[in-house]
């Protein structure tokens, strides 16, 4: 999660405080933070939070408008939208946060590997990423999904797979600019071997973007999952997912629009706030490019 | 300098989107003067510019065609629009009794062979002459359709004989009763042996029939164009054009109706129904077809060899409230494996109906009196995955742990041809009205997996009526031996019967003379506009 | 200048193979067996093996994929559509000027939205009109266009019955779609726009104009406006680009017939050779699109053009 790596990962204080100290004057982007923790405590604690189980069916109450005991309504099978609205967000989190980890890991070892070791294996690990760009993500994720089956963890892998090439190009742009540099030739001279150096100076140093990447790239892995649910290819039923939950209400939108309403407003506020502490936290991180 | 660059970029971008848009104002206009879609919603029907809109019928489906050569696939929006371009040997009217067709008289010679007389003077929309010669072409290369071989497979093709220009014999490998409700299935419309032969791989797109309507235009995946055939051998067709629009979102559809982009719009959703009803342009149609959605088991697989476990099920299923859930009101729920409107199907079985003590007593008999875990398989058919979720649910109650398998198409075919599933959803249309088609491919031993006995049912009496019914030509001892068949497998239970279809078709109210046949390819000749 | 367009082109082969291999790896491992989904649930084994055959389904990987290539490299045959039997290439030529009239009218509203409203946050930075159209900009890229799409439906067709939910024949048909697409690209225009603005604005050659007496209006469009909008050109071309593969959800709720769709239906049932041809298609588009946005680049800014020289 964006905000504790910031808060938690280096000893040395200094440059992360001030970090800190940044986002905080920035308003705009303590308030996505602020929904992000709403969101993510809500979904850690879904069982307390929700009022019903998400798949707590009642056929005799379906359709229901918003009231006292269903504060979003009930749906198709009388199940509390609330509830359901809730539990996605735990589906949709974990999508996100699991799918931009594989894009991380994958993708920054290959910019790695090919920022450091150049020449042939730079052009063929860059070629596969063309490569991988050159198919609409959609598609790939539509495809990878297609072959390994609708389930919760082949949505995150296939939304892994198409968010690997920026993470590789961040690494990578990352190294090409480090490798040369002096610190590096005196960690050499002193003996490190190439993994160590890669793992210990090099990653550590493109950190700041990749973490502003990070962030947007749970917004857009959100998205991507929210858009393969709406096609259908998403989750088992009765799983609650929010682009799910668009497609099923979908058929109903006439007579009953608030099926639809709520989570496509739960999508829209997740990405909303995701983009705010993004921006937030680049500006926060790199200071010469707020003014 | 720079700017001028930039200017000219813009220009550029704007020049081509206004290219892109003027274009399509022009290519995209339809010929004949109407103009689909361009009224305004909430205009009056009937008040489009030009009297020619009320010459052309637009219908809206859910799908655009694959193809319009019958032999090359079997799906329901290509059987829709071929319906209308080829005709049959024999015809099956909307009580699914056989008429004559092409064939004006027909007579059994022996067990084995049919002698047909076909209509004189018949022409192609190309100007060719129907004759023997093409029936006979059209039933090998039936055969040799991997797509619909097997409703015609049971013709002989060694045996067909061209007696005359306007006769022919038929002739079955094995008695088979059925075969001439088999010759009203619209994959039997009879082809031009001219018009395939000179087509080749593209026969698809350019239909050549008998029919009252002729082909005339296909853009791909929007619509399909068809012109009044004026050389009909028949009743010429009221109107001069038909449309069939693809539309395939289900609200989008009837709001086209509503909006008069579309005169007939097939297959009503459920949840629209009302909506239509209650409009006083419109009128709804709904008459029961011949499709059945059913719940299975399979019966290799533990528990459900068990016909204990089979009933208990049964009997824990609230049918009637799930059946009101998801069709809101639309259809009915089964009494058997046939509908009402399959010949010889048994509506007089005893339900099991909704009693968890009775299923949680059987279950305990069955040895699983603290339940078990499970899987239920659907495809991604709204319909079917609601009827698995208000399942999952409801098996709760008698300590039945389900999980919900929503699984494309193309690998739930797979799937459970193979026989990995437990318990799965799946429909099946008994197109002939024939209980043949409608029992043998998915209750017979022979038919296990692909075949369509998914639930791997095996039962030597079962076989053995199906096999007799099949082969003798005396209806009544037809009719006995589907009986039979039906109350043993209703006692065995390898299905749970869940629902039978029902057609939902909109028109606006000015359309008249449409009516819904149970096999879903409704017949549009004789629609006209008041 | 030439030799770089040519190496690129060149370097688009590799790309293509690796592509098509790609592709046609996932399909084949995909469950799912095209012949049986073709025949239905109710055909007899036996067709359905006897159909495997005459797709020439039943070979190994490297035969398939050999003689996929071979037909397309030396016969320039793409195939022919398992379902509908028609020629892959005009499966996709019928349907791809839908998917680039929907891009451009995407790009269009986009940019009429996105450029100006970008130049004036940026002119009148922190003002109440910066401030909302920041707002805007992130409420565009926050919003599902699925989403988008089905509440302008219910909005303008349903409720208030202005314009036509499906179909793409009349440039009423063409709005909502156009909207829909352009929204989240309008979002990033626009917010591109504003920042290489402000950036070229703080730059000391403005400064100096400024300096100079020059009128604000003079500055503004004169010096700052064509040197800010070379990087905004790039982007413009990316997301036409983009717009052209990933039309797919906007295609599906207004029912227009475009590539994007055709791609899902065909990956549904398991079309390969339709899958293949299609994605190779818009691979190819949008690698010379790429190719053609950084040409552009190259061209426009000055910078990189005198390397050329």
């Amino acid at each position: 999660m964006a905000e504790n790596t910031v808060v938690k990962k280096k000893k040395k204080s200094g440059p992360w405080r001030e970090v800190w100290r940044r986002l905080n004057q920035n308003k705009a982007a303590m308030l996505g933070l602020l929904v992000m923790v709403i969101l993510i405590l809500a979904a850690i604690f879904a069982d307390y939070v929700a009022p019903y189980g998400y798949d707590d069916q009642d056929l005799m109450r379906r359709f229901q408008t918003p009231n006292s005991q269903h504060w979003f309504g009930t749906d198709n099978f009388g199940r509390d939208i609330f509830s359901r609205i809730v539990y996605g967000a735990q589906v949709s989190l974990k999508v996100g946060l699991i799918a931009v980890g594989i894009a991380m890991f994958i993708g920054g070892a290959l910019g790695a590997v090919a920022g450091f070791y150049g020449g042939k294996i730079d052009n063929f690990i860059m070629r596969f990423i063309d490569v991988l760009l050159a198919i609409p993500s959609i598609l790939l994720a539509i495809s990878i999904v297609a072959a390994l089956g609708p389930e919760l963890r082949n949505v995150m892998i296939a939304v892994g797979i198409g968010s690997i090439p920026s993470y590789g190009r961040i690494v990578r742009a990352s190294v090409l600019s480090l490798r040369d540099q002096e610190f590096i030739e005196a960690a050499r001279a002193v003996g490190a071997d190439d993994t160590r150096l890669i793992l210990k100076h090099i990653i550590p140093n493109s950190m700041a973007p990749l973490i502003v990447q990070a962030t947007i790239g749970v917004a857009n892995a959100i998205l991507s999952a929210a858009g393969l649910g709406f096609i259908g290819l998403g989750i088992q039923p009765p799983l609650a997912e929010w682009g799910a939950m668009l497609n099923s209400g979908r058929q109903y939108i006439r007579d009953y629009p608030h099926l639809t309403a709520f989570p496509g407003l739960a999508i829209m506020i997740t990405i909303f706030a995701l983009n705010l502490l993004g921006d937030g936290l680049r500006d926060a991180l790199d200071p010469r490019l707020k003014n | 300098m720079n700017k001028k660059r930039i200017s000219l970029l813009v220009s550029m971008i704007l020049v081509m989107a206004f290219t892109v848009v003027g274009c399509s104002g022009g290519s995209e206009t339809p010929p004949e003067g109407e103009t689909p879609g361009t009224e305004e919603p909430g205009e009056e029907p009937g008040e489009e510019p030009g009297e020619t809109a009320k010459d052309t019928l637009i219908v809206g489906m859910g799908a655009d065609a694959k193809s319009l050569d019958p032999h090359a696939t079997n799906d329901q929006p290509s059987s829709r629009v071929s319906k209308q371009i080829y005709e049959t040997l024999i015809n099956q009217n909307e009580k699914m009794e056989l008429e004559p067709g092409l064939a004006e008289s027909w007579d059994q010679v022996d067990e084995l062979t049919f002698e047909f007389k076909i209509k004189q003077g018949v022409k192609f929309h190309n100007g060719e002459e129907l004759t023997a010669d093409d029936v006979k072409f059209t039933l090998l290369r039936a055969l040799e359709s991997t797509h619909i071989g097997h409703i015609v497979g049971a013709i002989d093709g060694e045996k067909i004989e061209v007696v005359d220009p306007y006769t022919i014999r038929i002739s079955t490998k094995e008695p088979f009763a059925p075969l001439l409700a088999h010759l009203a299935h619209t994959a039997t419309g009879i082809l031009n042996e001219k018009a395939v032969t000179e087509a080749g791989e593209d026969y698809g797109q350019k239909p050549v029939g008998t029919g009252p309507f002729k082909f005339a235009n296909w853009v791909t995946g929007d619509k399909i164009e068809l012109d009044r055939n004026d050389e009909y051998h028949g009743e010429k067709a009221k109107v001069a054009h038909v449309v069939f629009r693809n539309i395939a979102d289900n609200t989008t559809r009837t709001i086209e109706l509503e909006s008069g982009g579309v005169d007939i719009a097939y297959d009503v959703q459920p949840t629209d129904v009302t909506r239509v009803e209650e409009n006083g342009d419109l009128t709804l149609l709904r008459d029961m077809n011949l499709s059945t959605t059913y719940i299975g088991f399979n019966t290799n697989k533990a528990p459900f060899d068990n016909v204990k476990v089979r009933q208990a099920i049964n009997y824990a299923l609230d049918m009637k409230t799930i059946v009101d859930v998801v069709y809101a009101g639309v259809g009915a729920p089964s009494k058997g494996p046939l509908g009402p409107n399959v010949w010889a199907s048994n509506q007089e079985l005893d339900e099991y109906g909704f009693d968890i003590e009775k299923a949680k007593s059987l279950m305990a008999e069955a040895g699983y009196a603290d339940g078990f875990k499970t899987t239920i398989w659907t495809n991604d058919n709204q319909q079917r995955m609601d009827i698995a979720e208000i399942v999952q649910n409801q098996l709760k109650e008698i300590g039945i742990e389900a999980e919900v398998k929503v699984i494309e198409w193309g690998a739930y075919l797979d799937g459970t041809a193979n026989g990995e599933h437990d318990m799965f959803i799946l429909g099946w249309v008994t197109v002939t009205g024939d209980p043949d088609y409608g029992l043998y491919a998915l209750f017979h031993s022979s038919q296990h997996g692909a075949a369509g006995n998914r639930t791997f049912y095996s039962n030597a009496r079962v076989d053995e009526l199906l096999d007799t019914a099949r082969g003798t030509a005396d209806p009544a001892a037809r009719e006995a031996a589907y009986k039979e068949a039906q109350e043993i497998i209703r006692d065995e239970a390898p299905w749970i019967f869940t629902w039978t279809g029902e057609d939902l078709t909109g028109t606006r109210s000015n359309v008249k003379g449409f009516t819904q046949h149970p096999a879903g390819h409704h017949k549009l000749a004789g629609v006209y506009f008041e | 200048m030439y030799k770089y367009i040519l190496r690129r082109l060149v370097m688009l082969i590799p790309v293509m193979i690796g592509v098509s291999f790609i592709v046609f790896t996932m399909m084949y491992f995909t469950p799912g067996d095209p012949a049986r989904i073709m025949l239905g649930e109710s055909a007899p084994e036996v067709e359905v093996q006897r159909l495997r055959d005459e797709l020439g389904l039943n070979d190994n990987f490297f035969v398939q994929y050999g003689r996929y290539v071979k037909n397309a490299v030396v016969h320039q045959d793409l195939g022919r559509s398992y379902i509908t039997n028609r020629p892959v290439f005009d499966e996709i030529a019928a349907r791809f000027p839908n998917t680039l009239k929907l891009a451009a009218l995407g790009v269009l509203v986009a940019v009429l939205i996105g450029v100006p409203v970008g130049i004036i946050s940026a002119t009148r930075q922190y003002s109440l009109f910066d401030n909302a159209s920041m707002v805007f900009a992130l409420v565009g890229v926050s919003m599902p266009n699925f989403w988008q799409g089905l509440l302008l439906i219910l909005l303008f067709s349903i409720q208030w019955a202005l314009l036509p939910s499906s179909g793409f024949d009349t440039w009423k048909h063409m709005i909502l779609p156009a909207v829909t697409l352009g929204t989240s690209s309008a979002a990033i225009i626009t917010r591109m726009t504003r920042s290489s603005m402000l950036e070229v604005i703080r730059q000391d050659y403005i400064r100096t104009a400024r300096a100079k007496g020059q009128k604000e209006s003079v500055v503004i469009n004169r010096h700052a406006l064509k040197n800010a909008l070379i990087p905004v050109i790039t982007v413009i071309g990316l997301q036409f680009g983009y717009l052209l593969g990933g039309a797919v959800l906007t295609e599906s709720i207004f029912g227009i017939t475009g590539v994007g769709r055709l791609m899902v239906d065909a990956i549904k049932s398991r079309d390969m050779l339709l899958v293949q041809g299609g994605v190779l298609f818009i691979a190819v588009v949008f690698s010379i699109v790429n190719l053609g946005v950084d040409i552009l680049y190259a061209y426009l800014d000055p910078r990189i053009k005198s390397q050329y020289k």
